[in-house]
């Protein structure tokens, strides 16, 4: 009976461990994989011409007369929804049509001044295109369709009038007609409101197809394309056909989200089918094409990483990384050497090592602001060095908030080292130093590389100790440790707070912290395999 | 197993080795000559753990050329002794010693005295196979390398040379930069034997060095032992008397801290003059 008992707590033991592992392996797949799988969407991804046209004129890449012949294609298209809006513009824009009216009679004066009319026919004229630039004026400003039919009918008259064939006063017609036709559909109450809708619909359409042609080029590159993918098309185009709006519904009560059709702002006016035109002409005008843009890896990110490309964070959080290590191996080494070596067990090494655990605990973001104090505030100006967050501080502030975990993995490496191979190596007649460098080191080495991989994992992903001290969200590739650099932790940090555009583009932060996790994982992939090799060359086996 | 052994004993006792450097102290000299001059001198030595005597007023010559064995029960300060004399206690703190212990006519706890090139001068061989984690090859050249040789060819000369010598050159010579913990516990044993000799000691402390190792290894390291006799002063710890009475030529018998009796092997294993080394000789000891 007893035995059964056993043996059945053996096995349930057994099923414990199991399911401890298998649960560990579920819980490492449901954090990794969204973050590997979204991770991945920042390279894999279906692009869109705005994307190659901004590829071509950044980083000079892909086939330029490709580029030129699909723009040629989408541009009709585009062409179609620009003066679509634009016939629409001149029935509601009063304002801008007013100062249209006031500009043409300007030229048309300029114009008869040097046609070397007599000065009597000069003011009869003149006279009569101020007549109906104002007629126009009142036409635009009034609400009175009546009153609109009288004034625009005054200006028809004068249509087929030889006197204005061929000047630029024949705008003033056609301004005429379409302003008339223009009123015949809309309701003349609402049109303040139809210019605020036009001109969202104008900001929206910019955003998803990029500057109109022909305009001047906004100074940010950002703003200078539209979607550069698919799925940020799909977006604003769903922004396009919605309209979202905080209502509150009654008063104290939390606003509510309400969605609207944009398509019923514009209700029985020609803008109102534009919406099914877009959407059903999207693909037609953006041209997708499935994508793998490898070159996020070694591109610079142009400001604000709206289109990607994480070259200089993969290099300064490498920089960083491999700076902290050339600081803190060989003082951890030390350390440790010094605490199991060369000292006995007294009060003073106590006090040390109760040090060195406590610094262990101490928050990260107090490490930052002790080297923004001392490397960037003193050490630098002590050296006489400008005092500027860089590499160089960074790196000293993530040396030392990792100096605890290494020495105390040094140690533990040093002391599990039999004392027999001290022993043999002090008969042999060696001394205390040359003991430790060519016996107790290259054994303890394995458990030393441990505290390397350990220190090596923290330093690449700390955000908090470079905040202060040489870590930027923006700015050059830095060309010495005496530059701040762009990391990837920080990176997906900044693009996590604050920066509105990041919610936009959301696959570049998700390619940031998974590439900071394949780092990661290479980085101590390859000290593991440097461990088992360096155990394999001791051990024979 | 044990006449094979014995066998091997009496082969290897006929051949002569040669060492290059000490041919003049390897003629055989027989070890019953109590006129010969000793090598290692105790006078009045003790040796104290903090308060606590390991051992206590030890006055006992060791002779050149002799297997020394020392024997006695757990605790009485063989190892004490043995590693006082390479000064291998002082690695633990708190510890001093009295009285005088004389190596070639040197006080070695006087304060002058060179700690590294005693230890070169004396080759130590512990309880445990402790070779370095590292090749076969670096393992014995190690102590030449202290010693300033660097040029590679006469490195492997030492090399060969030592292995040669702890009778393990034909089981390694192909491999010698495999690791040497790779090697069996006794291979390790003769290795660090090979590792003691690479320096060209005149004195080689034995610590139990077959107390790991099973019956066979047991015998290798003896032969080997008795090999090394003509041209190196031995002295060995043991726990096992078979092994005491096989290999040494003098036997000291401590107990308590105490040397309660010492002088030819021959005369303590068959007419012992002290009752208690009877007692733990026969066995009825404690």
């Amino acid at each position: 009976m007893k035995i059964i008992v056993r043996c059945i707590l053996d096995k349930i033991f057994t099923a414990i461990t199991w399911i401890t592992v298998f649960i560990i392996i579920v819980l490492l797949i449901i954090i990794l994989g969204p973050i590997l799988s979204k991770g991945t969407s920042a390279i894999v991804f279906k692009d869109t011409i705005e994307f190659r046209k901004m590829e071509s004129s950044i980083h000079n890449r892909g086939s330029e007369t490709q580029l030129a012949a699909q723009i040629t294609q989408t541009a009709s298209i585009r062409q179609a929804i620009y003066d679509t809006i634009e016939k629409f513009k001149r029935g509601v824009d009063t304002e801008s049509l007013t100062d249209q009216a006031r500009a043409i009679y300007r030229d048309f004066g300029l114009q008869l001044r040097y046609k070397g009319l007599g000065p009597q026919q000069y003011t009869e004229i003149r006279s009569l295109s101020k007549d109906i630039r104002d007629r126009l004026d009142t036409a635009f400003a009034s609400e009175d369709k009546s009153q609109i039919a009288e004034c625009l009918n005054f200006v028809m008259q004068y249509a087929d009038d030889p006197r204005f064939k061929g000047t630029s006063a024949e705008a003033f017609f056609k301004m005429a007609i379409d302003f008339k036709t223009a009123v015949e559909k809309i309701d003349l109450a609402k049109h303040y409101e139809y210019v605020k809708a036009v001109g969202e619909l104008e900001d929206l359409l910019t955003q998803l197809l990029g500057p109109r042609p022909g305009k001047a080029l906004p100074a940010t590159a950002m703003n200078q394309f539209g979607a550069t993918r698919w799925d940020l098309a799909e977006k604003l185009m769903d922004n396009l056909l919605w309209k979202e709006e905080w209502v509150a519904q009654k008063p104290g009560q939390p606003l509510v989200k309400i969605r609207t059709e944009r398509a019923k702002e514009f209700a029985g006016t020609e803008i109102e089918p534009l919406f099914g035109y877009i959407k059903d002409n999207l693909e037609k005008i953006l041209k997708p094409q499935w994508r793998f843009y490898w070159q996020y890896f070694i591109d610079n990110s142009t400001p604000g990483h709206y289109f990607g490309g994480i070259g200089p964070e993969i290099l300064g959080t490498l920089l960083l990384t491999l700076l902290s290590m050339v600081f803190v191996i060989p003082l951890g080494i030390i350390s440790a050497a010094y605490l199991t070596e060369c000292t006995t067990d007294n009060v003073v090494v106590r006090i040390i090592r109760m040090c060195i655990n406590s610094l262990a605990g101490v928050p990260s973001i107090i490490f930052g602001l002790f080297g923004l104090a001392f490397f960037v505030l003193f050490l630098l100006p002590f050296l006489g060095l400008p005092s500027k967050p860089c590499i160089l501080t960074a790196s000293l502030t993530l040396s030392i908030l990792t100096l605890p975990v290494m020495i105390r993995a040094s140690e533990e490496a040093i002391k599990a080292v039999p004392l027999t191979y001290k022993e043999a190596s002090l008969a042999m007649g060696a001394s205390n130093f040359k003991t430790f460098i060519s016996v107790t080191l290259p054994a303890a080495m394995p458990g030393i590389l441990t505290g390397v991989i350990l220190s090596l994992s923290r330093v690449a992903g700390e955000t908090a100790p470079i905040l202060f001290t040489g870590a930027v969200a923006l700015g050059p590739v830095p060309s010495s440790i005496f530059h701040s650099t762009r990391t990837l932790s920080y990176g997906s940090y900044d693009m996590a707070v604050g920066d509105r555009l990041a919610m936009m583009v959301p696959h570049n932060q998700y390619g940031m912290v998974a590439t900071l996790v394949i780092l990661v994982l290479c980085l101590n992939t390859s000290a593991i395999i440097l461990r088992s090799r360096l155990f394999k060359k001791l051990h024979g086996h | 197993m044990q006449e094979s052994i014995q066998e091997m004993n009496k082969m290897d006792n006929k051949q002569t080795i040669k060492i290059s450097g000490i041919e003049n102290l390897s003629k055989p000299v027989s070890c019953a000559d109590n006129e010969l001059a000793a090598e290692i001198i105790a006078e009045d030595f003790s040796f104290y753990y903090g308060d606590k005597a390991g051992v206590k007023n030890i006055t006992m010559n060791i002779y050149p050329r002799c297997v020394t064995a020392i024997i006695g029960p757990s605790g009485c300060g063989k190892s004490t002794f043995i590693r006082s004399i390479n000064r291998m206690n002082d690695l633990i703190p708190h510890t001093h010693s009295e009285g005088k212990l004389t190596v070639y006519n040197q006080d070695i706890y006087d304060k002058k005295i060179n700690l590294v090139s005693l230890r070169q001068h004396i080759g130590m061989v512990f309880q445990k196979p402790n070779p370095f984690p590292k090749s076969i090859f670096d393992n014995v050249a190690y102590g030449p390398k202290l010693q300033g040789i660097r040029k590679q060819s006469a490195l492997e000369e030492i090399v060969e040379r030592s292995l040669k010598s702890a009778a393990i050159w034909d089981e390694v010579k192909d491999d010698l930069k495999k690791s040497a913990l790779a090697l069996s516990g006794g291979q390790q044993q003769r290795l660090c034997i090979a590792r003691a000799l690479s320096t060209q000691p005149r004195i080689i402390l034995m610590d139990e060095p077959c107390s790991a190792l099973d019956p066979l290894a047991t015998g290798k390291i003896e032969d080997l032992m008795t090999k090394l006799q003509k041209s190196y002063t031995i002295v060995i710890v043991t726990h096992n008397m078979q092994q005491a009475a096989r290999v040494s030529d003098r036997t000291a018998f401590f107990c308590l801290g105490e040397l309660i009796e010492y002088g030819l092997t021959s005369k303590i294993f068959s007419n012992p003059s002290n009752k208690q080394t009877e007692d733990y000789i026969t066995g009825r000891f404690g």
